[in-house]
C-alpha cells in the first residue's frame, strides 16, 4: 500500500480539523493511526476512504488521486469498518453481507452466498448467519462488519476505533479477526487506542494530536518515540498496562 | 386466565358504550327505533356503501403515492419543487376536507372540464391525505440513523439503492400505526364526498333520512358501516405491524 497526503486540510464549518497534513509512505501493509481522541485520526480515515470531502490538498492511496477519481467507484475497492459496526439494522447477518455483494458487485446470489458463509465460518460467525444484528453481541457484529468489508475484495481495509466501545473480553476477539486479515495479507489502516496491538501488527505508525501529524515512522517509534508529545502520549497510554 | 380476563373487561368496556347508547337513543329520541325503511332501501344502501370502499381504496394508494412523491419533492435541490411541496401542504393542513372537496368538483373539476365524481373524489383524497403521509415519511425516514445512510454510501448503495434496501424496509415497521390512522380517516373523509353529491355511504343515508325521516337510525346504520371498513382495516395493520415487529425479535 502507498499513501500520500499532500497539504490535506479538513474544516468543520469554520473549525480547522486537519492542518496541512503532509506524509509520503510507500509500501507498507499495516499503517495504525494513534493519538488523543478529538486529534483528527477517524476524520483523516473517512477522507482516506472518500467518505468525506476535504477543503484543501490531496489523498493519493495506491496511485489514485482522491481529487480526480469516480468517488462512488473508489470507495468500491475500499473496505470499512466503522466504529459502532453499523450493520443493517433490518438484516440478518449473511444477508448484512450477501446485499451488498448482489447488489454494488453484481455477485450472483448463490455464488455470494457460499463465499459469504465460508468467510463467517472462518470468522467463527458461522452460527449467527440468520439472526439479526441486534441479537448477536457487539463483538461479533463488529466481526460481522470486518466479513462485510472482507467479503467485497477491497484493495485496503480501513478500520475505525473498530474496538472502542468493547469490553477487554469482546475486543480480544475483534483483535483476533483483524489480525486475521493482516495473515492474509490485506492492506490495512487502523485507527486504534490499542497501542499493544499496533505495536504487534503495524509496519508503519502515525501520530497525531490537535489535527496535525507530530510524529510518523515504523513501528519503533513506539519504543523510541522522537518527539516530546509522543513520549508524553505513550506513557500515559502505557502507565497501567 | 389471562384470556378470560381480557374478554371480561372488554365487555365491560363495550357495555359502557352500549349503555350510553340506549340512554342517548331513549333520551334524547324518546321513540323506538325502526329500522324497516332501511331494510327497504337496502340495495341503494349497500351500492353506496361499495362506492365509499372504492373511493376509499383508490383515494388510499393514490395518497401513497402522493405522500412519497411530496417527500422527495421537499428534498430536492430544486428550490421550486421544493416550494411546490411545501405550498401544497400548507394549503391542505390549513383547509377544512369539505372546503377543498366543494371547490375540487364545483371549481377546480370544471374549469379541468372533469365531470366524474368518482375521478375527481379519488384525487381529492389522494392529494388532501397524501400531505399527511407525506410528513409521515419525513418522520420516519429522518428516524433512521446516520450511520445507515453512511454505511450504504461507503459500500457503493446509489440513493435509490439505499432508500429501496436499507431506509424503506426499516420505516416500513414505524410507518404503519400512523398509516392505519391515515387510512381510517381517508374513509371516513370520503363521507365529505357527499357534497360534491358522489352517490357514496353517507349521501345514500342521507337520502333515506330525508324520504324517511328515521335520521336517528340512519346514524346507527352509517356508523356501522364505516365500522365495518375501518376496525378490520385498522385490525389488519396492527397484526401486520405484530408480524413485522416478531419477525425482528426472532
Amino acid at each position: 500500500m502507498n499513501l500520500k497526503l499532500d497539504h490535506v486540510e479538513k474544516y468543520y464549518d469554520d473549525v480547522k480539523i486537519l492542518d496541512k497534513l503532509d506524509l509520503s509512505m510507500k509500501n507498507i501493509k499495516v499503517l495504525a493511526l494513534i493519538g488523543p481522541s478529538g486529534s483528527g485520526k477517524s476524520t483523516l480515515l473517512r477522507l482516506i476512504a472518500g467518505l468525506e470531502s476535504f477543503e484543501g490538498g490531496n489523498i493519493v492511496l495506491n496511485n489514485q488521486s482522491i481529487d480526480k477519481v469516480d468517488l462512488a467507484e473508489y470507495r468500491k475497492r475500499i473496505g470499512f469498518v466503522f466504529q459502532d459496526h453499523n450493520l443493517f439494522n433490518h438484516l440478518s447477518v449473511i444477508n448484512n453481507i450477501c446485499m451488498i455483494m448482489e447488489k454494488v458487485h453484481h455477485r450472483k446470489h448463490t455464488e455470494a452466498r457460499t463465499e459469504v458463509e465460508g468467510l463467517l465460518k472462518k470468522f467463527g460467525l458461522i452460527d449467527h448467519k440468520d439472526k439479526q444484528p441486534h441479537q448477536i453481541s457487539g463483538g461479533q457484529a463488529q466481526r460481522v462488519s470486518i466479513v462485510r468489508a472482507l467479503a467485497i475484495q477491497p484493495e485496503v481495509i480501513l478500520l475505525d476505533e473498530p474496538t472502542s466501545s468493547l469490553d477487554p473480553v469482546l475486543t480480544f476477539e475483534v483483535l483476533k479477526s483483524i489480525e486475521t486479515l493482516v495473515q492474509d495479507n490485506k492492506d490495512v489502516i487502523l485507527v486504534t487506542h490499542e497501542i499493544g496491538f499496533a505495536r504487534e501488527l503495524a509496519d508503519y505508525i502515525i501520530y497525531m494530536e490537535e489535527g496535525k501529524i507530530i510524529e510518523h515512522g515504523a513501528t519503533n517509534i513506539l519504543e523510541e518515540p522522537q518527539t516530546e508529545k509522543l513520549k508524553i502520549f505513550l506513557d500515559k497510554v502505557l502507565s497501567f498496562h | 386466565m389471562n384470556k378470560i380476563n381480557k374478554t371480561i373487561n372488554f365487555i365491560i368496556a363495550l357495555s359502557l358504550y352500549v349503555g350510553l347508547f340506549y340512554f342517548v337513543t331513549t333520551r334524547a329520541i324518546g321513540v323506538k327505533l325502526d329500522f324497516t325503511p332501511y331494510v327497504e332501501y337496502r340495495k341503494v344502501i349497500f351500492n353506496g356503501w361499495i362506492k365509499t370502499i372504492e373511493v376509499s381504496v383508490l383515494g388510499v394508494l393514490l395518497s401513497l403515492i402522493v405522500g412519497l412523491v411530496l417527500y422527495f419533492m421537499s428534498q430536492s435541490g430544486v428550490l421550486a419543487i421544493k416550494y411546490v411541496a411545501g405550498i401544497h401542504k400548507t394549503i391542505i393542513f390549513g383547509t377544512p376536507l369539505l372546503v377543498i372537496a366543494i371547490v375540487s368538483y364545483y371549481y377546480i373539476g370544471n374549469a379541468f372540464s372533469v365531470d366524474s365524481k368518482l375521478l375527481v373524489g379519488v384525487v381529492t383524497l389522494g392529494l388532501y391525505i397524501g400531505a399527511y403521509i407525506s410528513d409521515i415519511y419525513k418522520g420516519a425516514i429522518e428516524s433512521i440513523h446516520i450511520n445507515q445512510w453512511q454505511t450504504a454510501k461507503m459500500f457503493g448503495l446509489t440513493r435509490a439503492q439505499t432508500y429501496r434496501y436499507v431506509i424503506f424496509p426499516q420505516v416500513l415497521k414505524s410507518i404503519l400505526p400512523p398509516l392505519a390512522g391515515q387510512f381510517a380517516l381517508t374513509i371516513k373523509g370520503s363521507a365529505l364526498l357527499s357534497y360534491m353529491a358522489l352517490n357514496e355511504f353517507f349521501n345514500e343515508i342521507n337520502v333515506v333520512q330525508s324520504s324517511t325521516f328515521r335520521f336517528a337510525e340512519g346514524f346507527v346504520v352509517v356508523s356501522i358501516g364505516y365500522w365495518i371498513i375501518t376496525v378490520p382495516l385498522i385490525i389488519f395493520v396492527r397484526k401486520l405491524e405484530e408480524r413485522l415487529h416478531v419477525r425482528i425479535i426472532k
